[in-house]
This record gives C-alpha cells, sequence and structure tokens, in this order.
C-alpha cells in the first residue's frame, strides 16, 4: 500500500481528529503536529495530483495547514475535520492553478513542453533492472500525466480522490460541496475522455 | 469488452499515479519545516492593504484582468472616494462660533483653527447629563461617537 492510501499507525487507537482538534484549540500545539502527520501524506496527493508538481505542491500544502491552523478557532465541527481540511486543500489548489493560468500566457517557451502543457516534475517510479521496461514505464506515466492536466481542475478533482485515494462517492460530495449524481457524472465523464487520449494503452 | 471494464483498466492504469509520492523522508522532515514556514509567515505577515492589492492587481499583473476584477476594483474605488468625500461635503454649514455643522450630527472641530478634533466644553456638559436636552450617539465619517445635541437640529 503506498504511503498515500496508509493509514498512520496509532489513527484507530489515538485520539480521534476531532479530540485534537479540540486540543489544539486549548493550546497544545503537539496535537496539531499530530493533525499533520496524519493527513499530511494524503494532502500531499490531492495537492500533487492536481498541480503535477512537487515544490508547489510542497508549498500549497503548507499553506493548508497554516491556513487550516488559523481557522481552527472559526471551526464549528459542521463537517469532519477531515472533510473540512481537503476542502480547504482543494479550494487553495483551485486557486493556484486559476493564477497559474492566468501566467501561462507569460511563461518562457522554455517552461513549457512541445503540446504548451507545463513540464511535469515526475518523480522516477520505472524499475532500474529492466531499461525496455523503464521507457515504457516512462512514456506512460507521462502521457497518463498530460492526460489528466488536459481534464478540468474538478474532473481531476474527482478522478484523484475516487480512482487514486479510494474515497467514496458520498465523501467527495461532501468535499467538493456537490451531490453524488454531480460526482458520479463528472467521474465517467472523466473516465471516457482518459479512456479517450490513453486507449493504446488500455488491454483491448 | 464493455465499457465498465474499460474503465476498471484504466482505474489500473491510474493507481501508477500511486507511486508518485515522494518518499518517507520528506514527511519525517515535514512538521518540523512546517514550524519552519510558520514562523517565517508570522514574521513576514503583509499587512492587510498589501493583501488586498495583491488580489486586485494580480490579474493586471498576469496580463490578463477578469471582467470581474475590474468591475470589483471599480466598486472598490468608487466606494472608497464616496466613504471619504461624501459626508463632509453634502450640506455641512459652518456655525458662528467656528464650529462645522452637518445634517446628520455635529462635527465639533472648528474648521478654520487646527485639524485636532476639540470637544467644546458645554457639549461635554450637555452629554454628562448636565442639561435635559435629548441626546443620541451619532457616528460621523465612521470614526466614533460624537454627542449629538437635539437643540441645533437642523
Amino acid at each position: 500500500m503506498s504511503a498515500e492510501t496508509a493509514l498512520p499507525p496509532d489513527l484507530e487507537n489515538g485520539p480521534t481528529d476531532e479530540e485534537l482538534v479540540a486540543s489544539t484549540i486549548q493550546g497544545d500545539l503537539g496535537a496539531y503536529d499530530e493533525l499533520i502527520r496524519r493527513f499530511q501524506g494524503r494532502l500531499y496527493g490531492v495537492i500533487y495530483h492536481l498541480t503535477s508538481n512537487h515544490e508547489d505542491t510542497n508549498d500549497l500544502l503548507m499553506e493548508v495547514f497554516d491556513k487550516a491552523y488559523r481557522s481552527l478557532p472559526t471551526f464549528r465541527g459542521q463537517s469532519s475535520f477531515y472533510t473540512w481540511i481537503y476542502r480547504i486543500a482543494i479550494n487553495r489548489s483551485f486557486n493556484f492553478l486559476d493564477k497559474r493560468k492566468r501566467r501561462q500566457g507569460a511563461m518562457s517557451l522554455n517552461e513549457l513542453d512541445e503540446d504548451g502543457l507545463p513540464k511535469l516534475d515526475l518523480p522516477d517510479v520505472s524499475p532500474q533492472n529492466n531499461p525496455n521496461k523503464s521507457i515504457m514505464l516512462n512514456e506512460l506515466q507521462n502521457k497518463l500525466n498530460e492526460s489528466m492536466l488536459k481534464l478540468s481542475k474538478e474532473h481531476r478533482t474527482v478522478v484523484t480522490l475516487f480512482d487514486i485515494q479510494g474515497l467514496a462517492h458520498a465523501e467527495i460530495a461532501k468535499i467538493m460541496g456537490c451531490t453524488e449524481g454531480t460526482v458520479r457524472s463528472r467521474l465517467h465523464y472523466a473516465h471516457k475522455q482518459l479512456q479517450k487520449s490513453l486507449g493504446i494503452y488500455l488491454k483491448k | 469488452m464493455n465499457q465498465k471494464q474499460d474503465f476498471s483498466e484504466l482505474q489500473k492504469l491510474l493507481q501508477l499515479k500511486r507511486l508518485e509520492t515522494p518518499g518517507k523522508e520528506y514527511f519525517d522532515r515535514f512538521v518540523d519545516a512546517f514550524h519552519t514556514y510558520q514562523r517565517r509567515e508570522i514574521l513576514q505577515e503583509e499587512p492587510w492593504y498589501a493583501k488586498v492589492v495583491e488580489v486586485l492587481f494580480e490579474p493586471w499583473i498576469a496580463g490578463v484582468p477578469r471582467l470581474a476584477t475590474v468591475a470589483a476594483s471599480a466598486a472598490c474605488l468608487i466606494a472608497g472616494v464616496a466613504f471619504f468625500l461624501g459626508p463632509i461635503q453634502s450640506g455641512t454649514a459652518h456655525l458662528a462660533d467656528g464650529k462645522m455643522a452637518h445634517p446628520r450630527g455635529i462635527v465639533v472641530a472648528s474648521a478654520q483653527t487646527n485639524e485636532s478634533l476639540q470637544i467644546q466644553p458645554e457639549l461635554i456638559d450637555t452629554a454628562a447629563g448636565g442639561d435635559a436636552a435629548e441626546l443620541r450617539p451619532l457616528y460621523v465619517n465612521g470614526h466614533g461617537a460624537v454627542a449629538y445635541d437635539s437643540r441645533l437640529a437642523f
């Protein structure tokens, strides 16, 4: 299981998120550190799959935890902390993407790849001992990210939350503030688009 | 192969993206890095007006102002001008003793002598209940309460 989906070891036995939130509000900074440890991997994943850049993801993740910390006194517990902080992460990422989109016109040519998309910052996930497989995997990874970036940010978000992070439709609907029906329809549309562009890599 | 099976193949492919994550060391150090970030943010915190300027002008800096931003900027400008100029210019009158009167209250500073706000002794006396005149607090130009003397109403 990847770091993104693995639950921290003390999540089942330790204090709940809401207890940690209450302790943080009362001044226990260690409680907030614990909340950060619980959510850093998953939020990193969401932001990264929306921005496709590790440096931007790192900056945004810091901003998200900072914003959440400052806003904790206004957190009324109407939704779970989990939903609330995911929503902050997605809103921040959307704002960042809008800014980036507006600035793309001002980007120099060497910041763009041949398709006019921002250069992707991809970690090497390929096996070390098989060069051919490695080349194919890299190509596939590039194509996959390229296809994801062609989706709208809302469609990319549902794909990230459902297919990559494994959240349920109902949870995604709460995070995105829409109905489950909307989530399903966005997911269906996104799958169709991705399938169209990745068709040659899928088994027939 | 039907549509649903096609999607399941796609989903398997998408799961490859789970591997695009930094190593354990990154997450081990993240909390410390966050503390450093927070300290830096507190020390370098921008004043509120710098944030307003950023929100308003960022689209121009990027070269693509949006209609909503243009409209919001124009509204802010008009509201700002109205706030600073509106109450002073509309219906103010100079009284014989050098005070300035306004339909919504009395501006107790003399317009001629200096710019400081000076409370006249008789108004303080009135506000303290020394007179039976009906008083109610009034905010002039958003800067604070000024005693209102109903005898001077016009």
